[in-house]
């Protein structure tokens, strides 16, 4: 009950702040200098051509009309057109989407899967070999522009093995899945290839920041008296330290993990750029480059709008995993 | 009878970037089987590390340097003769000298421990019946499988821990131990047993928490529980029904019992035999009766005349004048750790007193229990203001 | 205002961490760097030698220590040519044929700048939006922290290269700033002789282009972690008993938070700034590597100049690259090393 109670608080507030988000989007637009028809016509267009685009895309309507008008649209999931190609935005962004998160859940995969071990193994052997060893990786780690180690792991690694796509993506996961289904293995091994450098490029952040938060948590859980109560009731050590230490590690790593997911979600805009990999990301500066306003308000809305459901995933881990939180 | 602990000499010294500090120096007490044992002494006394000492658990920069803790045991003594024999003299075995372990071994089962404030002593993200059923399924392991220290930890690590927290089917406690938390909890008072195993540590009321941490401890069905501090996070009235339960499940049990507490109303109402401890040692140890009603240190002394009602269980002690002594080594003097707040130190205070016998078992780390108070000898006031 | 206590703090943490000795070595050096490029440059970092005019092409030639050779064509057929290190251009040029060694030199200058600034920036909007709502509570908390939220649900970059999206076609995207001692090499108001190699120094760029939205734009996006933080420890200050009883004599709401609400929060804030100092350096150098910048004589822009296909000049991508490393290694260490001495518990966005 206080867990469904805690996600109807939870979803609720992701729709004010949807709300605050979308409202933005389309406020910025107007704080752009210059006439947005300008991008959509030849320089030497006339006055009467122009104006009869702004009453096309309804610019000289009241603001306020044109704000219900657009958040009306929206909720049918109509973004508009794309002011560079004429297609419709919603379907621009869909198409990008898989490319995004494939990419995005790789690099978690990745980060969690190396670094709570790495974090557990540097808190378990503290100022041992192994933990300055974690340690030094994990301040590189959050110190190195992604971008940059994109551009080294093509300059450095892509070039020397061939398996290693350096851009671009072949094919999707459901390419490759329908190709397995089909007897064939070697579309997913691709699929996968293409990946590596992307992924890592992406999760090298994430690994060195959940290292430091696991190493730091653990130690500072390992401090508290129910871990001596544990190995007083002769609980075996390993279980004294992943059931109820790492387990309560977890919840403020949990919590920083939710706010940093904007970095992740910032992170893979400039690694599918550096990978010329076809994601929002890219789409996003394709847009800003060609000021294609539709374009750049839909990709913005759906980031922001997967950002907060991220956050609403994260907090109900976080319920699950601390009692606390739902209690009164 | 002979004694069910024998502690002889143990030091446990902790190494920070202040300096040494002699947490516990050079104590020694026996404990018989079935009997109550009190340690009682301020804070910062050294009796709390005295009691992680003996059921192992004195964690870095903390180490026992010294001694050893005497645990009678006829069974385990002759399973492990053969393998460490310097661990083991007759039906005694040392403590300190087992296997990492043989020690990790007997605790929950023979050794079990009390702490002081329940709510930081419990997982707050797991239920209670959860972490006694724990203590269960640790007892309930080395039961079925005594020779083997190895079969109880096998095989739990991350990728079991993954393989749990997915599957929540999967588990280290099974069904039956679940029930045995609950009944443990009804055992202890706890009303609604089934419901309150399914609720976490901050839905408890102290009180019930350490109910429900004494229930942990006699899961194991242990010969030696370590109380440390069990009442002294609680309200008045609730140590009083707290105390009650310790000494009926006490006498029902027989377990021999180490209470250690500051308070000398729970001493008086519980202990059979007493050690007093100021800076790291006992300086005065024998019967209830001995000690209390012929103090023979001065500390003890001053203990006794601070707290005016001893029937009364919620006592604090009123200070002595001064302050507990700096544990710090570098910044202790070999000599009467009491001596700058005794009203009757002499002379030969400034040599540390050996321990004199009192009367048989009485004994006390004071001159004064030997000889008698020479006001010729006594310190000048304020002798030891800097 | 610095208690004995926190210096004591802060020496004893200093002296028993060989990375907080590290932290202020680096980020002395970078504020050395910044500050004194135009006397520790070899060259002006903007000449091009790409041999036009007569003159000798000395693009892409690779660091001190290292070669590679090359097919050229020539009017009798291609030959190989060896193409060697020298001495003047110890880290390489690039395909412009500029010196790669100057360029990371006058880059820290606006990695810094923008840097500090920004988080000046961020810390000026933050702070007392986050201690308003965390000092009268309520529905004033409520309104302001959720406007603050909406902020947070926008990724920083995606929010960053939006705004700049919007802001770069506006006049004041870049400005330029006279470089100080330049001027003063090539005037006649300070006497050159007090100016150390002068005539090196007359030759160097007379000013650099600062990029203004990109500064506004990081604050922009950055400054919702200044408040969270203001915030909370104007939350626990208010219930103090001081500031109960300066209330209670009279003292007004703003008079209270400037006198003892804000002096008590300085110590998170300091170390959050330092840390977002970091933070905003990965920004700014991520803004400029996509181009948004308005500058190309930036960390960012010479990695973006250097991920061109031709692969076997690595060093021109790699070398800026290294130098944000060091430089945000330095400043992360700068922050831990107050952090452990003054305040455990911050929590902040990190890098790009």
């Amino acid at each position: 009950m206080g867990l469904a109670k805690f996600l109807i608080k939870r979803l609720l507030q992701g729709v004010v702040v949807t709300w605050g988000v979308v409202t933005v989007v389309f406020f910025l637009r107007y704080l752009t200098p210059g006439d947005p028809t300008a991008t959509l016509l030849p320089p030497d267009a006339g006055p009467e051509v122009r104006q009869r685009l702004r009453e096309n895309l309804g610019l000289d309507q009241p603001l306020y009309v044109q704000y219900y008008d657009y958040i009306t649209d929206l909720v049918v999931l109509d973004f508009g057109e794309s002011m560079s190609s004429g297609r419709e935005v919603a379907g621009l962004v869909a198409s990008r989407l898989p490319a995004t998160i494939e990419l995005a859940v790789a690099a978690t995969f990745v980060a969690v899967v190396l670094a709570i071990p790495l974090g557990v193994i540097s808190a378990r052997r503290r100022r041992e070999p192994v933990d300055y060893g974690a340690t030094l990786f994990s301040l590189i780690g959050i110190s190195t522009p992604n971008f940059w180690l994109g551009v080294m792991l093509i300059i450095f690694v892509g070039v020397h093995v061939d398996v290693i796509p350096t851009t671009g993506r072949q094919m999707g996961l459901r390419t490759a899945l329908f190709a397995l289904s089909n007897g064939s293995a070697s579309e997913l091994g691709q699929w996968a290839a293409q990946l590596v450098l992307p992924a890592i490029t992406l999760g090298t952040y994430f690994t060195a920041l959940i290292t430091r938060l696991t190493r730091s948590g653990m130690l500072e859980e390992l401090g508290q008296s129910y871990v001596t109560a544990c190995r007083a009731k002769g609980l075996p050590e390993t279980l004294t330290l992943y059931k109820h230490v790492l387990r309560n590690t977890l919840i403020p790593i949990v919590t920083v993990l939710g706010l940093q997911l904007g970095t992740l979600i910032g992170g893979a805009v400039i690694t599918e750029t550096v990978f010329a990999w076809p994601g929002l990301g890219r789409f996003l500066i394709t847009s800003i480059n060609n000021r294609d306003w539709t374009s750049i308000q839909g990709t913005i809305i759906v980031i922001g709008v997967g950002f907060v459901l991220i956050n609403i995933v994260v907090d109900s881990l976080y319920a699950y995993l601390d009692p606390r939180v739902t209690a009164e | 009878m002979a004694p069910k602990l024998e502690v002889e000499g143990l030091t446990t010294r902790f190494f920070t970037e202040e300096g040494q500090i002699n947490a516990v120096e050079d104590v020694s007490f026996s404990v018989e089987e079935g009997e109550v044992f009190g340690i009682v002494g301020e804070s910062g006394s050294g009796k709390s590390v005295t009691a992680l000492s003996l059921i192992d658990l004195v964690e870095r920069p903390g180490e026992i340097v010294d001694g050893a803790v005497w645990f009678r045991s006829p069974d385990l003594a002759a399973r492990i003769e053969d393998d460490t024999p310097e661990a083991v003299d007759g039906d005694y075995v040392d403590l300190q000298s087992l296997s990492e372990g043989e020690r990790r071994a007997l605790r929950g089962t023979e050794f079990s421990t009390i702490f002081q404030d329940p709510m930081s002593s419990f997982n707050p993200s797991l239920t209670v019946g959860e972490q006694i059923a724990e203590a269960v399924e640790v007892q309930r392991r080395a039961r079925a499988n005594p020779r083997s220290v190895r079969s109880r930890t096998q095989g739990y690590g991350l990728a079991k821990f993954i393989g749990d927290s997915l599957l929540p089917t999967r588990d280290f406690v099974d069904d039956a131990s679940h029930d045995r938390a609950v009944e443990l909890l009804e055992m202890v008072g706890i009303p609604d047993p089934v419901e309150r195993a399914a609720e976490y540590p901050h839905q408890f009321s102290g009180g019930m928490l350490q109910r429900a941490m004494i229930a942990q401890a006699l899961a194991g069905e242990p010969s030696v529980l370590v109380a440390d501090e069990p009442t002294t996070a609680l309200d008045v009235t609730i140590q009083a029904q707290v105390l009650d339960l310790l000494a009926e499940l006490q006498e029902d049990t027989g377990m021999t019992t180490v209470l250690i507490t500051h308070n000398l109303g729970v001493i008086a109402r519980m202990a059979d035999r007493v050690g007093v401890m100021y800076a790291g040692e006992v300086v005065e140890r024998g019967t209830l009766e001995d000690v209390f009603d012929e103090p023979a240190h001065p500390y003890t002394q001053g203990l006794l005349g601070s707290s005016p009602d001893l029937d009364g269980a919620a006592d604090r002690l009123d200070p002595i004048p001064g302050n507990v002594p700096s544990l710090v080594d570098r910044e202790m003097d070999d000599r009467c750790y009491f001596a700058d707040r005794c009203p009757k130190a002499m002379g030969e205070c400034l040599e540390k007193p050996p321990e004199f016998a009192v009367d048989g078992e009485h004994t006390a780390m004071c001159y004064l229990a030997d000889h008698d108070y020479e006001e010729a000898d006594a310190l000048e006031e304020g002798y030891f203001d800097e | 205002m610095i208690s004995e206590r926190v210096k004591r703090s802060l020496s004893r943490e200093f002296k028993g961490s060989r990375l907080a000795q590290l932290g202020v070595v680096l980020v002395l050096l970078l504020f050395l760097v910044a500050t004194f490029a135009p006397f520790l440059a070899l060259h002006d970092p903007t000449t091009t030698r790409i041999g036009t005019g007569g003159t000798e092409d000395l693009s892409e030639l690779p660091p001190l220590g290292f070669s590679y050779t090359e097919q050229r064509v020539t009017p009798s057929g291609s030959e190989t040519v060896e193409i060697t290190a020298r001495q003047t251009f110890p880290l390489g040029t690039n395909a412009l044929g500029q010196d790669i060694y100057s360029r990371l030199l006058y880059g820290a200058r606006v990695s810094l700048l923008v840097g500090l600034l920004g988080a000046l920036l961020a810390t000026a909007i933050g702070v007392p939006y986050g201690l308003v709502a965390g000092y009268f509570g309520d529905r004033i908390d409520d309104t302001l922290m959720r406007g603050a939220d909406v902020m947070l649900a926008f990724p920083s970059l995606v929010l960053a290269i939006a705004l700049v999206g919007v802001f770069r076609d506006s006049d004041v995207h870049t400005t330029t700033v006279p470089d100080p001692f330049v001027h003063a090499a090539r005037s006649d108001i300070v006497p050159n002789v007090l100016i150390p190699r002068a005539a090196h120094v007359a030759e160097m760029p007379a000013s650099f282009t600062f990029p203004v939205t990109v500064t506004l734009v990081v604050a922009l996006v950055n400054w919702v972690w200044f408040a969270r933080v203001a915030r909370g420890e104007a939350m626990s200050v208010r219930a103090e008993e001081f500031i109960k009883a300066a209330r209670s004599a009279g003292a007004s709401d703003w008079r209270i938070l400037r006198q003892h609400v804000l002096p008590n929060s300085l110590t998170p804030i300091i170390v959050l700034a330092t840390i977002q100092v970091a933070a905003i350096i990965l920004l700014e150098s991520a803004l400029s590597f996509l181009g948004f910048s308005g500058t190309d004589l930036t960390w960012g822009a010479d990695i973006s100049d250097g991920r061109s296909d031709q692969r076997s000049y690595w060093w021109i991508a790699t070398m800026p690259g290294l130098a944000i490393v060091l430089a945000v290694i330095g400043v992360n260490l700068l922050g831990d090393w107050l952090r452990d001495a003054l305040d455990p518990s911050i929590e902040g966005e990190g890098g790009v």
